[in-house]
């Protein structure tokens, strides 16, 4: 395992990379640092939300049915009611390939809905171009592990936590810290963008790097009751 | 919830994939085998039979109904509820954004709360929009301790750089016994 690399504004590559030619709208970059504060579930809670309203909708429709709102003579008929089934036998061939098309649909976004839920969230690593013939990749865990070294030595930060997250074209880093009790939040989060962030954007190249910062306090330590 | 919705939504979605390949299986045997009375996987010859004898008033159709209306109803609140509840600091530049959880903010208000004179104990719950305290005195404390906790709370929110400051309500409540 190597150790991740220091982040110094020497080590800074060429400022025409791919990345560092020109920074994004500050509103794509805020909307870009928001998005990267936790693994969105948002596609997941659409989707169970759509499937709530279908049932809820199906389940009043046939209890309203059932208790005659409808009229009686439609509560009275079967559930599988015949008129249905002749129309579906005089359509055989239709009829069957409908059904498997619907299977099929019902099937691939039963998987992909699954796939995507559990899918790991992305570690995109950086592509940083080096030149006309260079191309140079920092991988994920190496960007990150330096940005939470740096980060776990502000003061007032007890340890510190980084991911890069995102699309490779656009990442976005997912920095988590553990404060101190007794931390100045303003001081630590100045210097937190000053200090870390600002050398880590040099010395990575990138004319822009959304960042998500999540705080946390430290586990506090116990103090004696009795003097 | 999000937890929950995090178990939900993978299980939901096998389960819509089984029913689909399983329909479809169906629906292909039923066509090659046009003389079989039974189904391959599931006995839907029998399930068919049923459908065909209940009406839409007959005993278990309304409770299956009712029963189906409250899971989608139920499913629909979980869906809600799984929002993010994070409370938002002011970040030194546009491309950060700083959140933390409503119980780290509940735990810094309790720390300085307890830390106060006179105050036995307390319990804080927080949102981006409101910080309740409840705290208890031991009975000799002064009169103006509601307002010494709440100046407290008002100090500390003060000293965060919250993107919204939230309403802070004290509940004091005295101990009985000795100190």
């Amino acid at each position: 395992m190597t150790a991740p690399p220091s982040l110094t504004k020497d080590a800074a590559p060429t400022r025409d990379g791919a990345q560092a030619k020109t920074a994004p709208a500050p509103a794509k970059l805020r909307r870009r640092s928001r998005s990267a504060v936790a693994r969105s579930a948002g596609g997941d809670r659409w989707t169970i939300v759509i499937v709530g309203l279908v049932l809820l909708a199906a389940g009043v429709l046939v209890a309203l049915l059932s208790y005659g709102i409808f009229g009686s003579a439609r509560a009275g008929r079967p559930l599988l009611d015949p008129m249905i089934v002749d129309t579906l036998r005089s359509q055989p061939l239709v009829s069957r390939i409908v059904a498997i098309v619907v299977g099929v649909v019902l099937a691939l976004l039963g998987l992909i809905w699954a796939s995507n839920s559990v899918r790991p969230e992305r570690r995109p690593d950086l592509l940083i171009d080096g030149g006309p013939d260079t191309s140079i990749v920092v991988s994920s865990a190496a960007a990150a592990d330096a940005v939470a070294t740096q980060a776990g030595g502000l003061p007032g930060v007890g340890r510190a936590r980084a991911r890069l997250v995102g699309e490779e074209s656009a990442p976005a880093l997912r920095v988590t810290l553990w404060l101190a009790d007794d931390a100045d939040v303003r001081d630590v989060l100045r210097r937190l963008d000053s200090d870390v962030l600002t050398t880590a954007r040099e010395s990575l190249g990138l004319s822009a790097l959304p960042v998500a910062v999540r705080l946390e306090l430290d586990r506090s330590q116990p103090t004696a009751r009795v003097a | 919830m999000r937890v929950l919705l995090r178990i939900l939504a993978p299980l939901l979605g096998l389960a819509l994939a089984a029913a689909g390949v399983l329909f479809v299986i169906e629906v292909v045997a039923a066509w090659v085998r046009p003389d079989a009375t039974t189904g391959l996987v599931v006995p839907w010859p029998d399930w068919r039979a049923t459908l065909e004898s209940l009406t839409w008033a007959d005993t278990p159709v309304p409770a299956i109904a009712i029963t189906v209306a409250v899971v989608g109803l139920l499913l629909v609140l979980i869906g809600i509820a799984a929002r993010r509840s994070d409370v938002h600091f002011d970040a030194p530049s546009p491309e950060i954004a700083v959140t933390t959880a409503p119980r780290v903010l509940a735990r810094l208000v309790g720390t300085r709360v307890r830390a106060t004179d006179d105050v036995a104990s307390a319990t804080v719950t927080a949102s981006a929009r409101k910080v309740s305290v409840s705290a208890q005195s031991w009975n000799d404390s002064t009169p103006e301790l509601r307002s010494t906790v709440t100046s407290r709370v008002d100090d500390l929110l003060a000293e965060l750089p919250l993107r919204r400051r939230p309403r802070v309500s004290v509940s004091l409540q005295e101990r009985k016994g000795p100190r």
